[in-house]
């Protein structure tokens, strides 16, 4: 197997191509065990892995953990609400008192944008991002291609379209900096007031027109509306909103034949897509799930069995 | 007490030349070729600079409510160690300077340290809440020679003309922060590429602009004096140069990180919180047209906005740490590596940015050049000398700075302040 040299997983943009195809490689391998009736094996025994949730979530944090168990790990679960955070104790005291616990790999999902590198400074343990403010959503935006891929030869050139809340989405900008990686082309469609400042000079297409924005696309990625953007004029009215950027039947047949929609959940329906979609995306949403899994595991296999620093 | 320095090169706003300074006391007496007299002591300066004690219209020494990251010795120290005589400290403290009794105690306490002069800026408004003004009068009685709500605009308009209106009364000097907070909101850094990038909140460079241009017109409107602190992009110097060409009652300064770093250099820094600062870190254009209005006079003057912070509170993700860094020991060095070095500005426009012009935007006519008669507050720097930033050799309490490691050149020697040797080795 090729040698993986990275200790932390904080971000997609210090990723090369080469190590995404090492973590698709080895998850390939890992979904297959999921089907077997032994669906463990002892990869990380004696291992201790830490989800360190700042911020709520249970699907990231659960895929995370049965992904630890799965590879014989001892999986501690410490969130924000169960914390000494309301308390007051510091994020980074947080981190200093589980360092006595010696654990091997934090999995941290944090409010802060790009706070991990900081963070990584007060432990010896391997960091593995589970969503950092705004920043990125490393496993979400390696599940996504992932899932793709089982559909896709050749993500080459493929258009993948980005529609939704691109200025607070940390999976819009995982997934850019993932797809980009493969050399697809990337479209962002929003309102102007939910792109970021100079998106364009990313590489990226900035269209303010679904209609004009789905022609010809192979991948769709709908992101979660926020209800309070509307609150602070983002845009004046949801039903505005859902008239400009929902995805439709009628829309959709603007795409690509084959055209895949994904989104990271939980969805709004009616909101970002309309509901007549359900039976078209139930099955692609089922495969991510299966596939998080198994970019989950591999992630923390190749961080948990590297050898440490000498 | 007499001190004679002996063959120092005296850089003046407008001469440099060798000579001796004969100091009696508070004042300088006697400046010449080979002064002969009989003096407590001789400090030889051949090779070495006199330059006048440097002033800085802006720093922030935490006291009172924060003395764990600064109090007034250890600032006046900093202060001493960094060449300045003279600093203004900012009311952003708590309680506020915005009552007589504080800014009195300020004072006093500061002339029993008895190291560097410190004069209290007054608060614009009370709590500086930007709803009531402060008692500019009694203010002044006390030796407030400016006001400011630094750390906040006056948002208010109709608030600030009054305050511009009513400090004339006085003579006090209104410095404004320029910062439209609607525009701003809670942004970590300057709205660029890299904040699309990585998802920081960002602050628009026009959240100053937009403030620079409403305090200038209210300024104009009503023939008062106006000075904008830390001015931090090439928007406002544009419309600032525009301005002052016809009128001559507003002033302004930059701080030297304004023409150093870049919101690159956070990048770079992998969103170290010691590259935090309000207003933030610019751009390549924003440097090269700072370093244009220092040299063409549109920016008067180089202050150091010295913003201590407690090691706890600096170690936070950049996200939820708090704004600014330490400068009062760097900033003489920072000005002469990236300004004189860099062949920006020479010597004399140096001391006019950091001593001259300071003086007389605060009508300190006793100081700001080396000159018999006047205050004898002055500094003796090694050019030839570079020194590391190093955090154990920082005499303010707070060690933040984005500048640890680097490697300065132009070094403070001797610093004396009214005849007194505050720091230098003897």
């Amino acid at each position: 197997m090729e040698i993986w040299a990275k200790k932390h997983i904080l971000a997609i943009k210090e990723l090369s191509r080469q190590e995404i195809e090492i973590i698709f490689n080895l998850a390939k391998s890992f979904k297959e065990i999921a089907q077997r009736e032994v669906k463990k094996t002892p990869a990380l025994r004696g291992k201790t892995v830490i989800n360190l949730f700042f911020e709520s979530s249970t699907r990231t944090r659960t895929s995370f953990e049965l992904a630890a168990k799965r590879l014989s790990a001892d999986v501690l679960n410490f969130s924000t609400s169960s914390s000494s955070l309301t308390k007051g104790e510091s994020i980074i005291d947080t981190i200093k008192n589980l360092e006595s616990y010696y654990p091997d790999i934090l999995i941290i999902r944090i409010g802060y944008s790009a706070s991990l590198e900081v963070l990584s400074r007060y432990t010896q343990a391997s960091i593995i991002n589970a969503g950092d403010g705004k920043n990125e959503h490393p496993t979400q935006a390696l599940l996504d291609i992932f899932t793709v891929r089982e559909f896709k030869d050749d993500l080459k050139n493929l258009n993948v379209l980005i529609v939704g809340d691109i200025l607070h989405s940390r999976v819009a900008r995982s997934n850019i900096f993932g797809f980009q990686k493969f050399s697809s082309k990337i479209r962002v469609c929003a309102p102007p007031t939910l792109i970021p400042y100079e998106f364009e000079k990313m590489g990226v297409e900035v269209f303010y027109n679904l209609d004009k924005a789905i022609e010809d696309v192979d991948v769709i990625i709908m992101l979660r509306i926020q209800q309070e953007r509307q609150k602070l004029s983002f845009f004046p009215t949801l039903r505005e909103y859902v008239d400009n950027f929902s995805l439709t039947q009628q829309r959709l047949k603007k795409a690509n034949k084959e055209c895949l929609v994904m989104h990271p959940g939980p969805i709004n329906w009616d909101i970002e897509i309309s509901s007549s979609l359900k039976d078209k995306l139930h099955p692609l949403i089922l495969k991510q799930v299966e596939n998080g899994l198994a970019i989950r595991m591999a992630v923390l296999y190749l961080i948990g069995t590297k050898k440490k620093d000498l | 007490m007499k001190i004679l320095i002996k063959k120092a090169t005296i850089v003046n706003p407008d001469s440099i030349w060798e000579a001796d300074i004969l100091i009696q006391n508070s004042k300088i007496i006697r400046i010449d070729k080979d002064i002969k007299d009989k003096v407590e002591l001789v400090i030889e300066a051949k090779e070495k600079f006199a330059l006048p004690g440097l002033i800085d219209m802006h720093t922030h020494l935490r006291t009172p409510g924060r003395e764990d990251e600064e109090d007034l010795l250890s600032g006046s120290l900093a202060a001493a160690k960094g060449g300045f005589t003279t600093i203004l400290c900012m009311p952003n403290t708590n309680p506020c300077i915005d009552n007589e009794g504080i800014a009195k105690w300020i004072r006093e306490e500061a002339q029993r340290i008895d190291i560097v002069d410190i004069w209290p800026v007054g608060a614009i408004t009370k709590g500086r809440e930007g709803e009531g003004l402060t008692e500019f009068g009694a203010l002044k009685k006390v030796g407030c020679f400016a006001i400011s709500d630094d750390g906040s605009t006056v948002e208010n308009s109709s608030l600030f003309k009054r305050a511009l209106q009513y400090a004339k009364m006085f003579d006090l000097l209104t410095i404004s922060h320029c910062e439209d907070k609607s525009l701003s909101l809670d942004g970590l850094m300057r709205e660029s590429l890299i904040s699309s990038k990585y998802g920081f909140n960002p602050i628009p460079d026009i959240s100053e602009t937009i403030r620079v241009f409403r305090d200038i017109e209210l300024a104009k409107y009503l023939n008062a004096r106006l000075h904008l602190a830390h001015i931090s992009s090439a928007k406002s110097i544009e419309i600032i140069k525009k301005e002052k060409e016809k009128f001559s009652l507003l002033t302004c300064e930059t701080a030297p990180h304004y023409f150093i770093l870049t919101v690159d250099d956070i990048e770079k820094s992998k969103f170290d919180s010691n590259f935090k600062v309000n207003p933030p870190l610019g751009e390549k254009k924003d440097i090269e047209a700072i370093k244009k209005g220092l040299k063409e006079g549109v920016i008067d003057c180089i202050a150091t906005d010295h913003a201590p912070h407690s090691v706890a509170e600096k170690e936070l993700p950049f996200e939820n740490a708090p704004f600014g860094f330490i400068g009062l020991e760097l900033a003489f060095s920072l000005a002469y590596t990236y300004l004189v070095r860099a062949k920006i500005l020479d010597l004399k426009e140096l001391v006019q940015k950091l001593s001259t012009n300071p003086a007389k935007i605060l009508g300190l006519y006793d100081r700001g050049k080396i000159q018999e008669g006047l205050t004898a507050d002055l500094i003796i720097v090694d050019l030839e000398k570079t020194w590391q930033v190093k955090e154990d050799t920082i005499v303010s309490k707070s060690k933040n700075t984005p500048f640890l490691g680097s490697n300065l050149a132009g070094s403070v020697e001797y610093t004396i302040h009214r005849g007194k040797i505050v720091h230098g080795k003897l």
